[in-house]
C-alpha cells in the first residue's frame, strides 16, 4: 500500500439550486491502493460526494483530482474512463438482460462492429468471474438473481472495466452479517489485486472489521479524516454525530393493554418471492410496539401487503379488537382505525405535486371538522396542515408549496403527521426514517413512542436494527416468509442475534 | 367445382388484406422500435401524413418514384428527429408532443399543399408517380398462392422483409441490446455508460422512417394522390398493432395481417349490401376489441402465475 | 404566488410568440402583409358580427374544454371528447326530430339523450382499461373514428332529408332550437349553460370531497388508493361525466347553430378542448378565458382565409405549437437551456423547483 494519493478532494462544494448546501468544501485524500471508508449519519453528504465521484453530479466548487491530475468528470462514461467503478445500493442491473449482457453493456464485442458477439461476452464475463473468484452464471438474466447474487453481479459489472477505484455504497444493507463477511473476503481479495477501494457506510463496525482509513462526514464537511487504528469507536460516533442527539428509548413504564392485532396462521402464496408468507401467528397488544426482522424479501413486503388490504390471505385469519380485518379493502381499515406509513413515501405516502395541505387532510377528508356532506372547508384544511406543521416540526415555508419541494426528512414528517394525528388503533411503519437526517429520525421516533404510549398498537418493519433495538418491545424475525425468532427486548439482546436468526440459523423463541 | 369459383374471390380478399395491412404493419414496426426503447410516438400519424405529402410532391418534381420513397422517408425521420428534440431538449411532454405533432401535420400538411398547387385538399393537378407492382415470374404460375405472392406492390414486400430484419436487429445486434436496456431500464443503461438520449433519437428516427415508408406507400400505392387527412387514423391503429403484437417484429406482423384481413373481409361484405359507412367503422371497431382480448389474455396468465 | 404569476406571465408571452412565429412567414408572402396582420389580430373586433362569431365559437369549446379538464385532472388520459362531441350531436338530431314532444322540453331531453349516449365514446375506453387494462388511450382514439362512421350511418339512413341535398338531416323542429341571446349575433343559450358548467366545475375540483379525491387519483393514484380513495371508481366517474358534457356539447352546438345536421367529419372540437384545457392549465375556472382566446385565433384565421389567399389551417398549426410548448418545463430540463436562460432572464432562477435529493 503506497501512500501516494489517487483521489484528491480539494475544498470541494455541491450547493443544489434550491439553495441547499449538501457539501460545504469537503478536503481529503484517498490513497491509492487502500480500503477507505467514509462514514456519516443520512444527509451528511455522503451519496453527494460519491454522485461526483462516478460523474452523476458535478461540484459547484473546489478541484477534483485523480492520479495527480485535475478531473472533471461529467457523466458515467468519464468515471469509467477515468478508472472509477460503483456498485450501487440499489443495483444497475436491466432486469432483462443476462448476466453477460449486463457486464458488456456500453462496450460489448462486436462481429462485423454491428453483430453481438453473445460468446465472447459469455466467455468474459465466465472469465472475470473466474479471475476475481465471484460464482456468478453469466447466462442467468438479471431479475432471477437473488440480492447477493445481484451484487456480485455488480462487482464484476464494475470490475469489468479495469478499475482503479471500486466506490460500494451501503453494500451491506440488504445482506445479511453472514453475506457481509462473505463480501469483505473478496474485496479483501481485491485490495490485494491492487485495487482501490471506498467503502460508504453508517455502520462503524464494519467499517471496523474491513477499512484502513476512514473519512467521517459531517453536515456536509469533513469532521475528520485518519487511519482507522487510531481513532476509537467514541471518537467516531463523536466526529459523525457532533451534538448530542436526543435519544428515545422504550420506557418500562409504558402501560400494554389488551391484544390488538392478532394475526393467526396467516399464509398467503404469492409469484413474487418477497410476497409469499407461511403460517404467520403473531399478535400486537395495544401500547406495545412490536419490531419485525428480516433481510429484504424475506417476506414482510408480504405481510405489509395482507395487513394493508392490499392482498387476501390464503389461509387464517387477521383481527383487529376481535374484528375481522383479512381482505377487506383499504378504505374500509381506515375507517376501522389502521394507520400506514409505507416504505416509498413519494410513490405511496403522498403527492409530489399537490400541496403539503392536500396531502396533510388526505385522512382526514370525512371528519365534520373538514367537510359538510361534499363540501371541503378550505380554511379549516389549511389549518389543520399548519398544525400538523408545527407539531412536527416540517420545515417548509407555507401549507401551499408542493410537497415535492420539501426536503426527505420534512416530507416524512408530514407524512407522518398525517398517519399518526388519527388516533389510529394499528400503525403499520415501514422503513419510517430511511433515508432521512438524524434530528427528523429523532422526531417521528418520539412521535411513534407517544403514539404507543396513547394505546396505538404498533408494528414496526425496518432493516436498521439499531432503530428496532430502540423502539421495540418485542422483536419478531421473518426468514423465507416465516417468522422463525421471537425476542424479547433487554439490553442484553444485541445485533448479531437477531442477524443470525435472520439467516435462518438461529431458531429462538423467547 | 364451387370451390374453384370461389378462388379468384378468396385471392381477391387475401390481396385486399395484403394491401390494408402494409401501411399498418411498416407504421407498426415504427412503433415499436419507439416503444422497446422507452418512448411511445404517438405521433406516427402526424409523420404518415406528412411522408404521404412528401412522397407525392418529391415524385411530382423529380419525376421519380424511388425519389418519392426517399423523400418520403427523410419528412418521417426529421420528424421523429423533431419529436425527439422537443421532449429531450424543451422538456416537453412526451404523449402531448405526439398529439401536437399529428395536428401540425393535419394543419401543414393542407397549407403545404395550397402553397404548392393553390389546391385545398387533393393534390390532382401533380401528376405524381406510382410505387410499382412487382410481378415474380416464376412465382405468379404457382397455383393458388401464385396470384397473391406476385404482383403486389413493392412496399408490401418490403414490409414483408422488415419484420425479420427488425426482429433481428433487436435480438442481435449492439444497438438492438441497447435500445432494449434503454426502453426497460435507463437508469441502470445510463449508469453503464451508454447515452440513452442518443439511443432514443436513433429510435424515434427510425420510427419516422417507417413511418415515411408506410405514408409514401398511402400516397403512391394504395392510391396515387394526396387529399387532406388521408392516413385516417391508421397511425394509431399502428400503434394497437404492436401491442397486440406483444412488443415483438413477428407479433406485430401478424397483428397487422388480422386486421388488414378484418377490413378486407368487412369491405366484400359491403358488396352484399351492408351500408358503407358501418363497414368503415368496423377498421377501427375491430382493434379494439382486439386489443381488449388481448389485454384480458395477458391478465389471465399473470393471474395465474 | 409571484412565482406562480412569473410562470403565467412567460407562458403567454410564450404563446404570443408562437403565433407571431407562425404568422410572420404566412403574412409576409401576401400582397398586402399589414392588411392581412390586422386582418387577424382585430379583424375578431371590429363588428358586432365577428364579435358574435367568436362567442359563437367560445360556446363549443366551453364544453369540451371543461371535458378534458375533469378527465385530465382525474387522471384519465382519455380523448374520446372529439368523437363524443359528434355523436352527441347526431343523437340529439335523431331525438329532436323522432320524439313527439313539444315545448321548451324537446331541447332539454335531447341535450341529455345525446350526452349520454355520445359519453359512450369516453366511457368505453374508460371501462375497458378498468376491466381488462387495455389502453385507455389508443382505445379512446380509435373510437373517435367509430363514433364518426356510425353517426354517419344512423344520420344517412334514418335522418336524412332526400329533398335537400347530400347529407343533410331533416330541418330540426323550432322547439328544439335554443333561444339567440344577443341580438345582431348568432349568440345562443348555450354560452349561459357551458358558463354554469364550468363554474360548477370549478367548485366540484375545488371544493368537494369527490373532487378533492378526483385530483388525489390524477395526481398520484397509488396514494390516492393509499388513503382509502376508490381509484377505480374515480376512473370511470370522470369519464363518464366528461364525456357526458363533450356530448352535451355537441347537442348544446346543433340545437344552437345549426337548421339541419350538416357534419361529414369529425368538428375538431375535441382537439380544440384539448388546447383549451392545457391554455387553462387543467382548472376549471380559468377554461371561459382559455376558449374565448382560442375562439378568437379561429375566428381571425377564418377572417384572413376569406379574405385573403391564406387557408384557415394556419391557426391549426399555431394550435399544434401551443399545446407543445406549453407542456414545456423550463425548470426541470436540460441545464444548459437553464443557463441560457439564466443569462436571460435573472429571474429565471426562481422558477427552478427541484427536489432536494
Amino acid at each position: 500500500m503506497s501512500t501516494e494519493a489517487l483521489v484528491q478532494f480539494l475544498d470541494v462544494q455541491k450547493i443544489y439550486p434550491n439553495g441547499t448546501a449538501a457539501l460545504a468544501g469537503v478536503s481529503f485524500s484517498i490513497r491509492a491502493g487502500e480500503i477507505h471508508a467514509i462514514c456519516g449519519e443520512n444527509g451528511a453528504g455522503k451519496s453527494t460526494l460519491m454522485k461526483i465521484l462516478f460523474g452523476l453530479e458535478q461540484p459547484s466548487a473546489g478541484v477534483l483530482r485523480i492520479g495527480g491530475k485535475e478531473a472533471s468528470l461529467r457523466s458515467t462514461r468519464d468515471a469509467a474512463m477515468a478508472g472509477i467503478g460503483m456498485v450501487h445500493q440499489h443495483f444497475s442491473l436491466v432486469p432483462s438482460l443476462t448476466v453477460a449482457e449486463n457486464i458488456s453493456l456500453g462496450f460489448e464485442p462486436t462481429v462485423g462492429g454491428v453483430f453481438f458477439n453473445r460468446r465472447a461476452a459469455h466467455a468474459f464475463a465466465e472469465d472475470l468471474s473466474v479471475r476475481y473468484r465471484l460464482q456468478i452464471d453469466p447466462r442467468a438474466t438479471a431479475a432471477s438473481l437473488s440480492i447477493a447474487m445481484k451484487q456480485k453481479a455488480e462487482i464484476l459489472k464494475a470490475l469489468a472495466r479495469n478499475v482503479r477505484l471500486l466506490i460500494l455504497d451501503e453494500p451491506t444493507a440488504v445482506l445479511t452479517p453472514a453475506e457481509a463477511g462473505e463480501l469483505f473476503d473478496h474485496l479483501r481479495q481485491l485490495k490485494a489485486a491492487g485495487v482501490t477501494i471506498l467503502f460508504i457506510s453508517h455502520k462503524l463496525k464494519e467499517v471496523r472489521a474491513i477499512a484502513d482509513h476512514i473519512t467521517v462526514l459531517r453536515a456536509g464537511k469533513v469532521s475528520g479524516s485518519a487511519p482507522l487504528c487510531s481513532l476509537a469507536d467514541a471518537e467516531v460516533t463523536r466526529l459523525a454525530m457532533g451534538k448530542l442527539v436526543p435519544s428515545v428509548s422504550r420506557h418500562a413504564d409504558r402501560a400494554i393493554g389488551a391484544a390488538a392485532l392478532q394475526v393467526e396462521a396467516v399464509s398467503r402464496a404469492a409469484r413474487r418471492s418477497a410476497s409469499r408468507i407461511t403460517d404467520i401467528t403473531l399478535a400486537v397488544a395495544q401500547g406495545e410496539i412490536v419490531g419485525v426482522a428480516g433481510v429484504d424479501g424475506a417476506g414482510q413486503e408480504g405481510l405489509v401487503e395482507v395487513l394493508t388490504g392490499d392482498a387476501v390471505p390464503d389461509k387464517g385469519r387477521v383481527l383487529l379488537g376481535g374484528e375481522q380485518i383479512g381482505g377487506l379493502p383499504k378504505a374500509r381499515l381506515r375507517a376501522l382505525g389502521v394507520s400506514h406509513l409505507p416504505a416509498d413515501r413519494y410513490k405511496t405516502g403522498g403527492a409530489s405535486a399537490l400541496s403539503l395541505t392536500e396531502n396533510a387532510m388526505a385522512l382526514a377528508r370525512r371528519s365534520p371538522r373538514l367537510s359538510i356532506g361534499q363540501y371541503l372547508k378550505s380554511k379549516a384544511c389549511e389549518v389543520l396542515a399548519r398544525e400538523m406543521i408545527e407539531a412536527y416540526d416540517v420545515r417548509c415555508t407555507s401549507p401551499r408549496q408542493p410537497l415535492g419541494s420539501l426536503s426527505g426528512g420534512n416530507a416524512q414528517k408530514l407524512i407522518a403527521a398525517r398517519e399518526f394525528s388519527v388516533k389510529p388503533r394499528l400503525l403499520i411503519a415501514e422503513e419510517p426514517t430511511r433515508g432521512i437526517d438524524v434530528l427528523a429520525a429523532s422526531t417521528i421516533h418520539g412521535r411513534m413512542v407517544d403514539l404507543a404510549r396513547s394505546g396505538t398498537a404498533v408494528l414496526l418493519f425496518t432493516s436498521d436494527l439499531d432503530e428496532l433495538l430502540t423502539l421495540s418491545d418485542r422483536i419478531v424475525v421473518m426468514h423465507d416468509g416465516r417468522i422463525v425468532a421471537q425476542f424479547i427486548s433487554s439490553p442484553d439482546l444485541t445485533t448479531e442475534e437477531i442477524g443470525r436468526a435472520m439467516l435462518g440459523l438461529e431458531t429462538s423463541h423467547a | 367445382m364451387s370451390f374453384a369459383s370461389h378462388i379468384p374471390g378468396i385471392v381477391g380478399v387475401v390481396n385486399a388484406m395484403l394491401r390494408v395491412a402494409t401501411p399498418i404493419l411498416l407504421a407498426g414496426l415504427g412503433a415499436l422500435l419507439s416503444e422497446r426503447a422507452g418512448v411511445i410516438n404517438l405521433g406516427l400519424e402526424g409523420m404518415m401524413l406528412s411522408s404521404a405529402l412528401a412522397g407525392v410532391v418529391v415524385s411530382a418534381y423529380t419525376g421519380s418514384a424511388l425519389l418519392g420513397l426517399l423523400g418520403a422517408m427523410t419528412v418521417g425521420a426529421l420528424l421523429g428527429a423533431v419529436l425527439h428534440g422537443a421532449v429531450h431538449i424543451l422538456n416537453t411532454d412526451l404523449i402531448l408532443s405526439g398529439v401536437a405533432l399529428n395536428l401540425a401535420a393535419s394543419a401543414g400538411t393542407v397549407m403545404c399543399l395550397y402553397w404548392l398547387t393553390g389546391e385545398k385538399g387533393i393534390s390532382s393537378s401533380l401528376s405524381s408517380k406510382v410505387l410499382p407492382t412487382i410481378a415474380i415470374p416464376l412465382v405468379r404460375d404457382i397455383p393458388l398462392i401464385g396470384p397473391v405472392l406476385s404482383g403486389r406492390n413493392v412496399m408490401t414486400y418490403v414490409a414483408f422483409f422488415a419484420v425479420p430484419a427488425v426482429s433481428m436487429m433487436m435480438a442481435n445486434t449492439t444497438f438492438g441490446l441497447r435500445l432494449r436496456a434503454a426502453g426497460q431500464d435507463p437508469a441502470s443503461t445510463a449508469i453503464a455508460g451508454v447515452r440513452v438520449a442518443r439511443i432514443r433519437l436513433a429510435a424515434l428516427v427510425l420510427s419516422g422512417m417507417f413511418a415515411g415508408m408506410a405514408g409514401a406507400y398511402l400516397s403512391m400505392g394504395y392510391v396515387s394522390w394526396f387529399g387532406a387527412n388521408m392516413s385516417g387514423g391508421r397511425g394509431f391503429i399502428a400503434i394497437a398493432a404492436e401491442v397486440m403484437g406483444g412488443g415483438t417484429a413477428y407479433g406485430t406482423g401478424v397483428a397487422a395481417l388480422v386486421l388488414g384481413g378484418a377490413e378486407a373481409l368487412a369491405v366484400t361484405v359491403q358488396s352484399y349490401g351492408a351500408p358503407s359507412e358501418l363497414i368503415q367503422a368496423v377498421p377501427y371497431i375491430v382493434p379494439v376489441v382486439a386489443l381488449a382480448l388481448y389485454a384480458r389474455q395477458r391478465q389471465r396468465r399473470t393471474a395465474a402465475q | 404566488m409571484r412565482k406562480a404569476l412569473y410562470k403565467r406571465g412567460a407562458r403567454l408571452c410564450l404563446i404570443l410568440l408562437v403565433i407571431a412565429v407562425v404568422l410572420w412567414p404566412v403574412v409576409a408572402s401576401l400582397d398586402d402583409p399589414r392588411g392581412a396582420f390586422f386582418t387577424f389580430v382585430l379583424g375578431p373586433f371590429n363588428d358586432m358580427r365577428h364579435f358574435g362569431n367568436v362567442l359563437e365559437a367560445t360556446i363549443p369549446l366551453l364544453f369540451t374544454g371543461l371535458a378534458v379538464v375533469i378527465m385530465f385532472k382525474a387522471g384519465a388520459f382519455n380523448l374520446g371528447a372529439e368523437g363524443a362531441f359528434f355523436l352527441g350531436g347526431v343523437v340529439a338530431t335523431a331525438v329532436l326530430l323522432k320524439l313527439p314532444l313539444a315545448g321548451p322540453l324537446l331541447p332539454v331531453v335531447a341535450i341529455v339523450a345525446g350526452g349520454v349516449i355520445g359519453a359512450s365514446v369516453c366511457v368505453v375506453p374508460a371501462w375497458l382499461k378498468a376491466s381488462v387494462g387495455a389502453s385507455e388511450l389508443v382505445c379512446s382514439l380509435m373510437l373517435n373514428y367509430a363514433a364518426l362512421f356510425i353517426g354517419l350511418y344512423i344520420v344517412n339512413y334514418h335522418l336524412r332529408d332526400p329533398n335537400a341535398g347530400a347529407m343533410l338531416s331533416y330541418r330540426i323542429p323550432l322547439d328544439g332550437k335554443l333561444p339567440r341571446i344577443l341580438a345582431g349575433t348568432r349568440v345562443h343559450l348555450g354560452l349561459v349553460i357551458g358558463l354554469l358548467g364550468c363554474a360548477l366545475g370549478a367548485v366540484y375540483l375545488y371544493k368537494t370531497r369527490w373532487g378533492y379525491e378526483s385530483r388525489l387519483v390524477g395526481s398520484n393514484p397509488l396514494f390516492a388508493r393509499h388513503v382509502g380513495v376508490r381509484t377505480v371508481l374515480v376512473g370511470l366517474i370522470a369519464p363518464c361525466v366528461g364525456g357526458f358534457i363533450a356530448a352535451a356539447g355537441g347537442a348544446v352546438e346543433i340545437e344552437g347553430m345549426y337548421s339541419r345536421f350538416s357534419w361529414t367529419d369529425l368538428p375538431g372540437l375535441g382537439w380544440n378542448g384539448l388546447v383549451v384545457a392545457i391554455l387553462a392549465n387543467n382548472n376549471p375556472a380559468f377554461v371561459p378565458v382559455a376558449a374565448v382566446f382560442l375562439a378568437y385565433l379561429e375566428v381571425g384565421g377564418d377572417l384572413l382565409a376569406q379574405n385573403f389567399a391564406v387557408p384557415a389551417e394556419v391557426v391549426g398549426v399555431i394550435k399544434a405549437l401551443i399545446i407543445l410548448f406549453s407542456t414545456m418545463s423550463i425548470a426541470v430540463g436540460n441545464p444548459r437551456i437553464k443557463q441560457l436562460l439564466v443569462r436571460v432572464m435573472p429571474g429565471a432562477r426562481k422558477l427552478n423547483t427541484e427536489v432536494e435529493p
